[in-house]
């Protein structure tokens, strides 16, 4: 086996020194330990850095974790989303309702303050036939004489015109 | 209940850890799963954190701001990886912004001190003499001296290979970095912590 030192595998030695080390591997090293004193050091150390370490107990929770917490997040959340959830309303809805209130207020708020269209009002005849042009009168009632005319011409015996 | 089962998502038979499914269900709004991860995971959490920060309640507020962004997070959360990964990346990133922040600098201070929430070291004889412990808590304190000395990634790599029994790849996931980085960072802190601890073999 070649040294863990010299191959930068030293994770062996570590995984070794923890107990972490099993079957087949943990015998070579066995066999190995035997004929290098660098890695037995390694492994003393390594040992001694564990145990140390396993002395350093952390101090129990408070009891009042919990409570400070569900507090916290009791104050971040508001009372319409807990009714909602209570109701059975999945969270991606809840986190929705809000965007898609202010979305239809928005709408309403635009459609609100929107300027009306302009009201078309048709214009009297009256208008019209007071826009006409004075030659424009004349043409047309010259236009009513040929016609009439023209409908003498092709039913002679007629005595009135079909106009 | 197994740690990990498979579960039908999208079509796709995913591996996912049970706290990944638990989580999807706090996601859903199932609020009684958050609490079941609470439970689990409160303890590992504020112990990662202590030895992190040395102190008892910054640790307590840190690991609060955890199951804090945890929940607000829920909404979003995908099952990318592991849900611890997830966990003690959030603690880690807090935990070194603590320790950037100087927020636990009163902690080297109180090493010194005799404090209620610094238990000391395991023993089999329930009294031992003043003598004892004495040397105990001397040998407490040049513990968490040395472990205070590592920089912040090497405290965090170190203290989640000996505590939480990580894998290299799942610590260089928590910090966001190689599997090498991780063995790297490793290697460094152990060395530090062979030379000022050794003696006490």
């Amino acid at each position: 086996m070649k040294c863990p030192l010299e191959t930068w595998e030293e994770r062996d030695l570590v995984a070794y020194a923890s107990g972490a080390l099993e079957g087949g591997d943990a015998e070579r090293l066995d066999a190995h330990l035997e004929s290098c004193s660098a890695c037995r050091e390694f492994v003393r150390e390594q040992r001694a850095v564990w145990d140390a370490l396993d002395g350093w107990e952390a101090p129990p929770v408070t009891a009042d974790f919990d409570r400070r917490l569900f507090g916290r997040i009791e104050g971040e959340v508001s009372w319409w989303q807990r009714t909602l959830g209570r109701m059975g309303f999945p969270l991606v809805y809840r986190a929705l309702l809000p965007v898609t209130a202010v979305a239809c207020l928005v709408v309403v708020g635009v459609l609100l303050e929107r300027p009306s269209p302009p009201i078309v009002r048709p214009q009297p005849t009256a208008q019209v036939v007071e826009g006409l042009q004075p030659k424009q009168v004349v043409d047309a009632l010259d236009e009513m004489e040929v016609l009439d005319q023209f409908n003498h011409m092709m039913k002679p015996d007629s005595s009135t015109p079909r106009m | 209940m197994p740690e990990w089962v498979n579960t039908h998502m999208g079509g796709a038979t995913a591996a996912l850890d049970y706290d990944a499914e638990l989580m999807l269900r706090v996601k859903d709004g199932d609020e009684e799963c958050f609490a079941q991860l609470l439970e689990k995971h409160r303890s590992p959490v504020v112990h990662f954190l202590y030895r992190m920060v040395q102190q008892q309640a910054v640790a307590e507020e840190l690991a609060q701001e955890v199951f804090l962004r945890v929940y607000r997070s829920r909404g979003a959360y995908e099952p990318t990886a592991k849900f611890t990964t997830w966990l003690f990346r959030i603690a880690t990133h807090l935990a070194l912004n603590a320790l950037r922040d100087g927020r636990n600098e009163r902690s080297q201070e109180r090493l010194d001190e005799r404090t209620e929430d610094m238990p000391a070291l395991q023993v089999e004889d329930r009294r031992p003499s003043v003598e004892q412990s004495m040397v105990r808590q001397a040998r407490l304190d040049e513990v968490k001296r040395a472990v205070a000395a590592l920089p912040g990634k090497q405290r965090a790599a170190v203290l989640m290979h000996k505590y939480k029994e990580m894998e290299y790849t799942q610590i260089a996931k928590v910090l966001n970095c190689s599997e090498s980085a991780v063995k790297s960072l490793l290697f460094r802190a152990y060395e530090t912590l062979r030379a000022r601890l050794a003696h006490m073999a």
